[in-house]
């Protein structure tokens, strides 16, 4: 088959990505920025910050001296390649064989996708209109190589397609750097004045390769399509995904229940031959109205049962919005992890958490009431009681630190503190006796003040005196004093009980 | 009873203290105690603060330290005597030693050997184990210090008001008892009061990099660790009162004071048994003969025996002779060498040789020195040149031994930008809010609290937490951050400098320094002697040098001809270009104005461009008295006498001061302060204070109140950037000698100064330029003719001709340089011999880059063509065969235009003997009826013109109001163009973007100085890249707003191919 590549380009990928979701940005100067050595680099700009003669590669400083009101945001290292994962995800509906072309381009295998589109320049006509009006600002090429779309994407004036065979005479005009080149290997072009490809491709190879390095053959080669060009594919074949395309469009709940199982089973099925669980899933939808949504479930630890993964899914199929109707359902393991197959024992009780029972009890739990209805506690690293313990963000999640044992805490820490009133001898000594919800109890011993201070970037206020009493009963409390012992208005609350 | 606090951290212990060693010392005295002790961690660098804030104050420091141990619990160290002291200070230098900079590594072993004479007190952990026990590592601990250390040996209690306080105090006074270690009270104080709590969390943080929301158990529970009223600690240890007690014998014992440290000069500096003061006298009259001839005139003579008297009413012979000592050092190593201050201003000085500048040629300045009023310690700076100033550094060292000589320290300080960069960080501002607040505020004033500045920067001025994040950068700022190497402070001493300070390693190899810094030892009354690097002074080396060589004249500072009319009427012309201190764009313009004629007018000139006399308007009153257009008064006769010299108009820092002295009736000591203190009080925004004072001392003696405030104001310039006369008169000197230079040997000049770049405002193309314009001939570089340095050649006319050398080719080393002139027996007539005799391809590409081929008839095309093949050379087996290269079918290259080879000179000697780069647009310019450079002289004041140019210089000075001052150059000469605030504001973009500017203005004339005054702005740059054949060449955008930025490597050209053009210079 005739092999065509479109080389995409994104002229101002994270700029146009920020103005997109924040629009706040669509009329002012922009630029990304990255620390190097010490000063901040522009990375990218958008078209009003060019206007302005803003580039790659200047200072901000700079560029602020020259546009005060320029809005400057920080680059992150593997932003662009997030984003263009994820246009090229949304562009497999042009061609399976998508590749990103770091740092701002896609690659599509188009051979045998245009026709569907009627013919080669509405196809590119569709992807830069759509694109467009998503807000990306691109240069779209197509051509026999992947060299030659990128340069005619970059550098090219005439036409977008460049026919089967005809890259030679394009690439010719166009300046060394659409060749893709290393900086070094340009400079020197420019030194010697070869500032065009055409000023140098037809020199004897051997010429080119001493003075050039290989470099320079294979990208002319492969430009020229004397070489074929590996790419790495987005998609990677190996991924756990189940594919049902429907004959007719589905819409009732029963065929999507048929449809979960069956996608269920043969990711299950894949699953468990490599020894994996799957943790997350999406299973995505693409409606007759060419819209994909998608609704996922999670587990808590790694499962290939299909009754259990199908119950989570069946909490969710109220969600499915069918539309007019489904064409064509992909379930995606997003995240698997090993899960050895185990001989299923008649007593497959574990300890706790460790039990798979009490996960896949929680995994429904959670699926019904929602998470938040289930709490675990874990150690905070705070000195202030009320923050020293956080809510646990999943069953797996593993304490930050050890719980502090260095000094006493109460084995139940009531939410708030209440008042209570007491006679204690001043300036820090412990209370004597003190009333709580109406009781009376007199104090036989004590240890303290530990004295906490207020978190002071959180909240103002006093700082805490804390005790560790105990009554006659020999039950043992935890008391303190709010405010200095000195101040006007100290007050005696109680925080907790020990066991 | 009476309570000593012994434990006390401040802010010398770096990211630990909270509070200045000042404001603890204040705090206690309002709590009434009588003594505390400094301890910072390993460390003497607070005591001298410390020491200083209880002057004229009824209370005493105990010089002390924390000893942080690498193999036993920390220890409090008390010096109780001078020995002891010395002690310690030697064991802390040990440490200091053995590890890199700012860590010190001390053991055991090393305590014990230094520990005579020294009280210890062993610090404790502050958690009782799970059993609610002391850990067994401590007991052992200090079963063994008390074995080694005897009843010297103290235990710490301190009341953290963790919960367990009375369980702890139990268990120590167990193990007091066990082991006999008394047990005394301390509250390891960390800041002086309650509030500092929340900075020194902030402290913790930047420590342990993490920030307030993270940082957790790191941070201290609660806000005890302050210190404490006597009556609150006693109160605390009512249960334990001999605690309390022992604080008091320890204190007792403590009695050294640093004042009692005595600064003792060195003995070698006298010989055959001399006092210093017989050794100065016999040194003095020897040179005064050598200077004078055998009869030295009347007046001389008398001027020597008051200045020698005085030296020795004043004991500041040694002092004199310390630098006398590696001045005739450098001397004999032929090291020019400069010396400045008021001192050096001294008949003595010139005798000695510390300084060239006869003394005959101005009165009466060290006279001003030597009023015993001013009880100022001497002061002489000696500049050398700065390419050999380490050998004088290594002299000294040598000479003395580095146990006897330190560089003296420098006390980082937490800046602005710092500050807030560290807090916000802490306290967990996003890296943009902290940008926003770093990058756009430049000074600390009120205005950040009033939310004005936060809300122009988009940040919320309400927001608690910002409010809090900048009250605490408030509360940073001034902290000590890190001890560094003073430039060139040294202190030399009879003793080892270790018992007086600690030495610590710094950061460059094979250098210590002290941990004090210019104000510790002036306040201890040590002496100190600066030895500073100048480049000009290089410059003028390398200019005596080969003016010997090539004209066989030997000159030295002192016997360059003086007073040469010549000389200053082309000074007058204002053609200082590269001429010392007078090359700026502000000086050069005011040199027509103020004509300077004998040697004081340098000085004034050198003094008078400054931002002191600037701000207090005194320049144009001085200019209207000199030119005769205003009379010469004095608001009192008492300011004859100090203003008289500068025709009753004070230019320098002496004047303003004498002018509070003699006017508002200050103390020559309260005068001093008043400049010292400056900028503390600026921070705390009592300048206005400050002001009153002096306005109304002078309007009291019946002074005008305008006269007052310019007095002030003109001091309030000093502050930043004081520039004395008695250093003024030193450099008038070298703006002499090197204006001598540039007058009779122009060809010497551009050659000297080419090889002591970068130095000064200019290019290497400006002065390239600027030697041509004087008919000196410059030759390109070139493998045949070259070497390293540039080089005269045989003469070329009235001048000797420049050969350019090639450390003015980007991205060549020197070794392999002197590889390639070390193997040029016979010239070089083809690349491949350059390869054979091993200088390396990349070198070779570089040198055909730079186009220093033209011997070998080739061009950088050709030569790179043959020289990027040869990498491919036969090897091993085929040794020996000939290179593919001969068998190659000729290949032809598109030729290089001029335009090329002009912009290929820029990229890689960042100049063009060719051509220069606007004469390729010429044409297009004349269409445009542009006038070049050189015609402005014959346009008549006022006309309308419009010009372009490569902008070169721009400059806004903090001084001018946001003008900006813009200098372009074309193929005929410069321009100076004067963009004021609104145009500036209305074309940024153009000025500070372009390389290629045109601007639309009007031609203004005064005197000879010629201004364009900018209306319109065009930026032309597109135009520049035209002229190469690229087409596809982006934008050049060569402007740089940030001087200190890092000029660009042969790295960054590579990864920026298109940096060409030398950026325009930015100066403020």
């Amino acid at each position: 088959m005739l092999r065509r590549f479109v080389s995409i380009w994104f002229r101002h990928l994270s700029t146009d990505w920020l103005t997109i979701h924040r629009p706040f940005f669509k009329d002012k100067p922009l630029v990304f920025a990255e620390a190097d050595h010490g000063r901040m680099i522009i990375r990218a700009t958008n078209t009003l910050a060019e206007a302005e003669g803003l580039v790659h590669g200047m200072a901000v400083a700079d560029a602020r001296a020259v546009v005060p009101g320029l809005q400057v945001i920080d680059e992150k290292p593997g932003r662009n390649e997030r984003l263009l994962k994820a246009i090229g995800e949304w562009c497999i509906r042009y061609s399976p064989i998508v590749a990103v072309d770091l740092p701002e381009g896609l690659i599509l295998d188009a051979g045998g996708c245009t026709h569907l589109w009627g013919g080669e320049k509405k196809y590119l006509k569709e992807i830069i209109t759509r694109l467009n009006a998503k807000g990306y600002d691109v240069r779209v090429s197509i051509a026999d190589t992947i060299g030659a779309a990128w340069a005619n994407a970059r550098y090219g004036k005439q036409t977008p397609v460049i026919e089967p065979g005809a890259q030679y005479q394009m690439l010719k005009v166009l300046p060394s750097a659409a060749l893709r080149l290393e900086t070094d290997v340009l400079e020197r072009l420019h030194k010697l004045g070869l500032y065009t490809i055409g000023s140098f491709m037809d020199m004897p190879r051997t010429v080119l390769r001493r003075r050039f390095g290989y470099g320079l053959l294979q990208r002319l080669d492969q430009a020229l399509g004397r070489e074929e060009e590996v790419m790495e594919l987005l998609r990677p074949l190996e991924t756990y995904e189940a594919r049902l395309p429907c004959l007719e469009p589905v819409r009732t709940c029963t065929a999507i229940e048929i449809g979960i199982k069956t996608l269920l089973e043969t990711l299950c099925a894949d699953l468990k031959r490599d020894g994996q669980g799957l943790r997350a899933a999406v299973l995505k939808y693409y409606r007759l109205d060419g819209r994909v949504l998608q609704i996922d479930i999670g587990t808590n630890r790694p499962t290939y049962h299909i009754s259990h993964l199908f119950k989570l899914f069946e909490l969710k199929i109220a969600q499915v919005e069918p539309g007019l109707g489904i064409e064509l359902f992909i379930l995606t393991a997003t995240k698997t992890e090993e899960a050895p197959l185990i001989q299923e024992a008649l007593w497959a009780g574990k300890p706790g958490l460790e039990d798979d029972a009490v996960a896949e009890l929680l995994d429904r739990l959670a699926g019904k009431v929602g998470p938040r209805a289930i709490h675990r506690y874990l150690p905070d690293e705070h000195f202030w009681p009320e923050r020293s313990i956080k809510l646990a963000a999943s069953l797996k999640e593993k304490p930050g630190i050890m719980w502090p044992t260095a000094r006493p805490r109460p084995t139940q820490l009531l939410a708030r503190p209440e008042r209570i009133d007491t006679i204690a001898v001043i300036p820090d000594y412990p209370p004597k006796v003190f009333v709580y919800k109406g009781e009376r109890h007199r104090i036989k011993c004590a240890d303290g003040p530990e004295r906490i201070e207020r978190e002071w970037w959180l909240d103002e206020g006093e700082h805490r005196d804390y005790y560790i009493v105990e009554d006659e009963k020999g039950n043992r409390y935890w008391l303190f004093r709010s405010g200095h012992y000195d101040g006007q208005a100290y007050q005696w609350f109680i925080h907790g009980f020990f066991a | 009873m009476s309570y000593t606090e012994l434990q006390v951290t401040t802010n010398f212990t770096f990211l630990r203290g909270a509070s200045h060693p000042g404001e603890m010392v204040e705090q206690a005295e309002v709590y009434g105690y009588r003594k505390i002790a400094i301890t910072d961690r390993n460390s003497f660098a607070g005591l001298v603060r410390a020491h200083v804030a209880t002057r004229k104050k009824d209370i005493e420091i105990i010089p002390a330290c924390r000893l942080d141990l690498l193999d036993g619990p920390s220890l409090l160290a008390y010096p109780t005597d001078k020995e002891a002291y010395g002690r310690l200070s030697a064991l802390l230098t040990l440490g200091n030693m053995r590890a890199e900079k700012g860590d010190c590594h001390l053991y055991r072993a090393d305590v014990y050997a230094h520990a005579k004479g020294i009280k210890f007190i062993a610090v404790p952990p502050s958690v009782l184990n799970e059993r609610f026990e002391i850990e067994d590592t401590f007991k052992i601990a200090l079963k063994e210090y008390r074995e080694a250390l005897g009843p010297e040996l103290y235990l710490a209690a301190c009341r953290y008001y963790h919960g367990d306080d009375q369980k702890r105090l139990y268990r120590l006074s167990q193990l007091s008892a066990q082991y006999d270690v008394p047990m005394v009270a301390t509250n390891d104080v960390h800041y002086h009061e309650p509030g500092r709590r929340q900075l020194q969390d902030i402290l913790t943080c930047v420590r342990e990099k993490c920030n307030i929301h993270n940082a957790g158990f790191k941070l201290h529970p609660n806000a005890e660790r302050y210190l404490k009223p006597m009556e609150e600690m006693q109160r605390l240890f009512e249960q334990y009162p001999d605690a309390i007690k022992y604080t008091q014998e320890i204190a007792e014992a403590c009695q050294f004071s640093l004042d009692s440290l005595q600064y003792v000069y060195p003995e070698e500096l006298t010989t055959e048994g001399r006092t210093p003061q017989e050794e100065l006298s016999m040194l003095t009259w020897q040179g005064a003969h050598e200077r004078f001839g055998d009869t030295i005139p009347k007046k001389i003579s008398n001027t020597i025996k008051d200045e020698l008297e005085f030296i020795e009413r004043k004991g500041y012979a040694s002092y004199f002779l310390t630098v006398h000592d590696y001045v005739r050092f450098a001397r004999s190593r032929d090291i020019l060498c400069q010396g400045r201050g008021s001192a050096a201003n001294s008949v003595v000085c010139y005798c000695l040789g510390i300084t060239s500048v006869d003394p005959s040629k101005f009165k009466l300045l060290f006279a001003r020195f030597m009023s015993d009023a001013r009880n100022e310690p001497p002061d002489i700076d000696v500049d050398f040149e700065h390419e050999r100033r380490e050998e004088v550094i290594q002299y000294i060292y040598n000479k003395y031994g580095r146990d006897r000589s330190g560089i003296i320290a420098t006390v980082t300080q937490e800046r602005q930008k710092g500050a807030i960069r560290d807090v916000g960080k802490a306290m967990g501002l996003s890296v943009d809010t902290i940008k926003r607040l770093s990058g756009a505020i430049w000074q600390y004033t009120d205005e950040w609290f009033e939310g004005k500045l936060l809300a122009e920067q988009g940040l919320n001025p309400d927001n608690a937490h910002l409010k809090k994040a900048l009250e605490l950068t408030g509360q940073l700022l001034g902290f000590p951050r890190q001890l560094g190497q003073h430039t060139g402070g040294f202190v030399i001493t009879q003793g080892k400098v270790s018992e007086l300070c600690p030495l610590i390693n710094a950061r460059m190899a094979e250098r210590t320094n002290l941990e004090w810094n210019k104000d510790d030892i002036e306040a201890l009354g040590f002496f100190k002697v600066d030895v500073l690097g100048l480049g000009m002074l290089t410059c003028i080396r390398k200019g005596f040098d080969l003016i010997k060589a090539h004209y066989g004249i030997s000159h030295t500072l002192a016997n360059v001809p003086q007073d040469d009319p010549k000389v200053y009427k082309m000074f007058c012309e204002a053609d200082t270009l590269g001429v010392f201190q007078i090359e700026s764009r502000a000086q050069m313009s005011m040199l027509p104005r103020l004509k300077p004629n004998c040697f004081y007018d340098l000085v004034i000139e050198v003094a008078i461009v400054r931002p002191g006399p600037i701000q207090g308007q005194m320049v144009h009153p001085y200019l209207r008295r000199r030119n005769g257009e205003e009379p010469e008064e004095y608001p009192k006769d008492e300011l004859r006498d100090v203003l008289g010299r500068t025709r009753g108009v004070p230019l320098f820092q002496e004047q303003a001061m004498e002018v509070a002295i003699v006017a508002a009736r200050f103390t020559p000591t309260e005068a001093d302060e008043l400049r010292r203190s400056m900028a503390t009080f600026k921070a705390n925004g009592k300048l206005h204070q400050l002001e009153k004072k002096l306005v109304d001392g002078m309007v009291a003696n019946g002074y005008e109140e305008e006269f007052s405030r310019r007095i002030f104001k003109q001091l309030q310039g000093f502050e930043g950037y004081g520039f004395p006369e008695s250093h003024a008169a030193s450099f008038a000197l070298l703006v002499y000698v090197s204006g001598y230079i540039k007058y009779y040997y122009p060809d010497v000049f551009a050659c000297a100064l080419l090889n002591s770049q970068p130095m000064g405002f200019y290019q290497p193309a400006q002065i390239v330029i600027d030697a041509r314009k004087h008919g000196v001939e410059v030759r390109p570089v070139d493998v045949n003719f070259s070497v390293w340095d540039n080089t005269l050649e045989e003469r070329a006319g009235k001048y000797h001709a420049i050969r350019l050398g090639f450390r003015q080719v980007k991205g060549i080393r020197e070794e392999d340089i002197q590889q390639l002139i070390a193997q040029r027996s016979a010239p070089y007539t083809t690349i491949q011999q350059l390869s054979d005799a091993g200088i390396s391809q990349a070198t070779i590409e570089r040198l055909g880059d730079a186009d220093a081929f033209g011997s070998m008839k080739l061009n950088r095309r050709e030569a790179l063509w043959q020289v990027t093949a040869m990498g491919d050379k036969p090897e091993a087996l085929f040794k020996g065969q000939p290179s593919e290269s001969a068998f190659e079918p000729q290949i032809s290259l598109p030729l290089m235009s001029d335009a090329e080879h002009v912009v290929q000179d820029y990229a890689m000697t960042g100049l063009s003997l060719k051509k220069h780069p606007v004469s390729f647009v010429r044409e297009k310019l004349s269409l445009l009826h542009l006038r070049a450079a050189s015609e402005l002289d014959k346009i008549a004041d006022g006309t309308p013109l419009k010009i372009a140019g490569l902008i070169t210089v721009r400059q806004r000075p903090g001084t001018a109001k946001g003008v900006c001052f813009i200098t372009i150059e074309d193929e005929t000469g410069f321009a100076n163009l004067v963009a004021f605030q609104g145009i500036f504001d209305q074309y940024r973009k153009e000025i500070l973007q372009s390389t290629l500017l045109m601007v639309e203005g009007k031609l203004q004339r005064e005197e000879k100085v010629i201004h364009v005054i900018i209306k319109r702005c065009f930026n032309l740059t597109t135009m520049l890249n035209g002229i190469t054949k690229d087409k596809y060449q982006p934008v050049l955008t060569l402007s740089r707003s940030d001087e200190t930025s890092i000029p660009p490597n042969i790295e960054d050209a590579i990864k920026q191919p298109k940096q060409v053009y030398y950026k325009g210079r930015n100066f403020r």
